[in-house]
């Protein structure tokens, strides 16, 4: 074995990402405490340089590395700059959040890098093994995240919900994977997906596999009937990492779905597929519904992410590139929606503030009109109004599901957005046919102001012309 | 290869066996077995029990304790790399120069963070 | 029946006993216990399976180590055992109802009724190895080289675990006293004296 025979330059962004996460991390526990925003920058510096040699490596083709480990094509390379750009803005949006808390802490910068290269990790798995540690990198950081305002009740229980439940996922994926290695006697994926394609007699064994594996997505995902963690977490731990949760390790969650599922069982496309309509059709109904009844924004936001989590299946149950593609498209769309959502709430918020009640947002447009403007933006968004990214968004999964002759699927989701776009209007309505009752201004840096804004507009942005991102996910599946 | 670990069986057997004939025997069929309550309610100087006689630990036991575990799988990795050290050759030093190094950090990490300190 | 098969036997009934007696004992700490059995007739079964240094890792890292910290974490916890058991009953049947429909169909798959996945040719016998053999030696030929990527992150994982640990449990005591050398020989006699000039007091 020669260093050579590796082709580690596929891995540079990930090697990279992990120097400079140890690096922080030593730079952090030297320098003095009021020299704290040096590993803030530093970790700053860290995503955009890996941002920057992601770029700079980018392939048409597929590239594996490592033994088979590690596989670079244009789907991981997408997603990873989005996963990092997401990143980017949620260390921007969370640096004044913890100040205020008094966790400004290298610790969470140090486990956010961490985490970002477990995704990436997850996103560029080309074997069962490396899936799983990406995922329990990904997944241990963020538990401690969850933790991370210690003296706050609420945030030790969702991190214990989260660490239990998450535990149980864990367990349940690494058993079927257990199974299908068993069966198939390979951890590398293309190998399990020809061994799939010729199971024969065997068939019922993977398929078995299947389940748990996919139960354990649907954990991980926060899917219906698996998403009882999800509110808790959402709304117990500190609004800094509720946003970071919400977003970037959704990117890697569809990343490992479309490993696992297409990649490595495509041959079992039909038994899947009947799994995943089972568990969108429940997600987009209990999501939707049950979020009527919230008064608490993050609770809110938690169960319209099970609803949008549905929509995301949808795509990728279709089983063509066209479903595929929109899944990625939604996935990578929602995040930058819910990103955009929990920011504001994070701008509203202030010390000894949470601003995580709806009632908080009444009357926002009197004390900031373009906040309010661009919280607007966002919930149209998120509920799939035209002139936003959300409704193209909508659209996509849709059309996808209505080409394979399921109509009435697409019939039943779009029944519950309708539904849905009831609880987002009501904050619009909070918002500006309300009075204020707080009428504190608000007050967040510039660089904040600017990252806040240009992620509300991009919204808009991508709505007025969806195209680029659509070629985009579009040219990674063909 | 099982062939080796057969000892190790007849070992536990043999221990297994010991332990339980002594037991029964010691405990159960020759000695005297009167119990009453008084008998085996806990003793303490004459006085009803005060409280449960689990206490809480510190939390600082608990993170030594946690830092030894992880310290401690480091070197079950190190067992099987000095067994193959010399078909591995370089490559293998490398490699587990990196992992080594990577813990060494986190070595670093809590002593500057003062968590070996029992203060 | 071989020996070995026989070993397999009492093995997983042990294991299966000892995993009934850490949910069914009331008390956390022979529950701890318990699980330290489990472990052991685990560790025997990866043994049969010719995994000798997982096997012997399992009772080093586990039994060893991992038990240790649990029984710490259950002294620690001030358990009410009456209080976790309210809702027992309440949710024991839709418990046992999907713990049984779990186990029906793990059987059919796997078991004598269903199926027979076991019995395809494709899943060849696995090969028992002369005296020689080391499992050892094996997993470190491929565990360095061709699984060097996974080997990394696995360091990275656990040193994670230290940043995690550190971060959720260290608190810096307040008012703890304790000695600093280097400080105490740094002393200088003006740090810790002070000369006062006092007039002499006048006598009445």
């Amino acid at each position: 074995m020669t260093l050579e025979a590796l082709n580690y330059a596929t891995a540079w962004p990930e090697i990279f990402l992990l120097c400079m996460a140890c690096v922080v991390l030593m730079v952090d526990v030297f320098i003095a405490e009021k020299n704290r925003n040096v590993s803030y920058l530093l970790a700053q510096l860290s995503l955009l340089g890996t941002f920057a040699l992601v770029m700079v490596g980018q392939t048409d083709e597929r590239v594996l590395s490592f033994n088979d480990m590690f596989v670079q094509d244009p789907m991981s390379d997408v997603l990873k700059q989005f996963i990092l750009g997401i990143t980017f803005a949620v260390f921007v949006y969370s640096r004044d959040y913890l100040k205020d808390r008094n966790i400004f802490k290298g610790e969470y910068y140090v486990l956010g890098l961490f985490a970002v290269s477990g995704m990436m990790l997850m996103v560029s798995a080309n074997n069962l093994l490396m899936l799983y540690l990406g995922l329990e990198l990904l997944s241990l950081c963020l538990y401690t995240m969850v933790a991370f305002h210690r003296d706050n009740g609420n945030a030790s229980e969702a991190a214990m919900k989260y660490f239990v439940l998450g535990a149980i996922a864990s367990g349940m994926l690494l058993y079927g994977m257990s199974i299908l290695y068993g069966l198939s006697g390979s951890l590398v994926l293309s190998d399990i997906a020809h061994e799939v394609a010729n199971a024969g007699d065997n068939k019922i064994g993977m398929v078995f596999a299947l389940v748990f594996i996919l139960v354990a997505l649907a954990f991980k995902l926060g899917a219906v009937p698996f998403h009882m963690w999800v509110p808790d977490v959402y709304q117990g731990s500190p609004t800094a990492v509720t946003v970071f949760i919400g977003t970037a390790p959704k990117l890697a969650g569809f990343a490992m779905i479309m490993r696992l599922l297409v990649e490595g069982m495509g041959a079992l496309q039909t038994d899947w597929q009947q799994m995943l309509i089972i568990l969108a059709v429940l997600s987009m109904a209990i999501g939707n519904i049950i979020a009527i009844s919230q008064s608490n924004i993050k609770r809110m936001l938690a169960y319209s992410t099970i609803s949008h989590v549905g929509f995301i299946l949808l795509g990728i149950l279709a089983g063509t590139a066209a479903g595929y593609s929109s899944a990625m498209f939604y996935t990578i769309s929602y995040a930058i929606m819910s990103l955009g959502g929990f920011g504001i709430i994070m701008l509203m918020a202030r010390s000894g503030f949470e601003a995580d009640q709806l009632d908080d947002f009444r009357g926002l447009n009197q004390r900031s009109p373009w906040f309010a403007f661009l919280m607007m933006i966002l919930m149209l968004s998120m509920a799939g109004v035209p002139p936003t990214v959300g409704f193209w968004a909508k659209l996509a999964v849709l059309s996808a599901v209505v080409e394979i002759d399921m109509t009435w699927l697409a019939v039943v989701a779009v029944f519950f957005s309708i539904i849905g776009i009831f609880y987002y209007l009501r904050i619009i309505k909070l918002m500006y046919f309300d009075d204020a009752v707080d009428e504190t201004p608000l007050s967040c840096g510039r660089d904040m102001q600017i990252t806040l804004s240009t992620n509300g507009l991009l919204i808009l942005g991508l709505g007025l012309y969806p195209a680029g991102l659509m070629s985009l996910c579009l040219s990674v599946f063909n | 290869m099982l062939e080796n670990y057969l000892p190790v069986l007849i070992f536990m057997a043999v221990g297994l066996i010991v332990g339980f004939v002594l037991l029964t025997m010691g405990g159960f069929m020759l000695a005297p077995h009167k119990p009453d309550e008084a008998k085996n309610s806990p003793f303490e100087c004459g006085f009803e029990a005060f409280e449960d006689s689990r206490m809480k630990f510190d939390v600082r036991y608990y993170l030594v304790a946690i830092l030894f575990i992880i310290f401690d799988l480091e070197i079950a990795f190190l067992v099987p790399w000095a067994i193959v050290l010399e078909d591995i050759g370089l490559f293998g030093v490398l490699s587990m120069g990196i992992f080594l190094g990577v813990l060494v950090i986190g070595f670093i990490y809590e002593w500057k963070k003062g968590a070996l300190e029992w203060e | 029946m071989t020996f070995i098969d026989l070993n397999f036997y009492f093995f997983s009934a042990l294991l299966l006993a000892a995993a009934l007696g850490v949910i069914a004992s009331k008390n956390p700490v022979h529950s701890a216990l318990w699980l330290v059995l489990s472990f052991f007739s685990c560790a025997a079964l990866w043994l049969l399976l010719e995994a000798e240094f997982l096997g012997i890792v399992l009772v080093l890292v586990y039994v060893g180590a991992v038990m240790v910290l649990f029984l710490f974490v259950v002294m620690m916890l001030d358990i009410n055992i009456e209080e976790m058991r309210k809702g027992f009953v309440r949710y024991l049947p839709i418990g046992a109802l999907v713990a049984l429909i779990l186990a029906a169909q793990m059987i059919w798959v796997v078991g004598p009724i269903g199926p027979d996945i076991l019995d395809d040719e494709s899943l060849k016998q696995a090969v028992r190895h002369g005296a020689d053999y080391s499992n050892t030696k094996e997993l470190g030929r491929v565990l360095y080289t061709e699984y060097v990527l996974p080997f990394e992150i696995a360091s990275i994982i656990l040193l994670v675990a230290i940043v995690a640990a550190i971060s959720l449990t260290l608190r810096r005591r307040k008012n703890t006293k304790y000695q600093t050398p280097s400080k105490q020989i740094q002393v200088k006699r003006d740090d810790r004296l002070r000369i006062v000039k006092m007039d002499a007091e006048a006598k009445e």
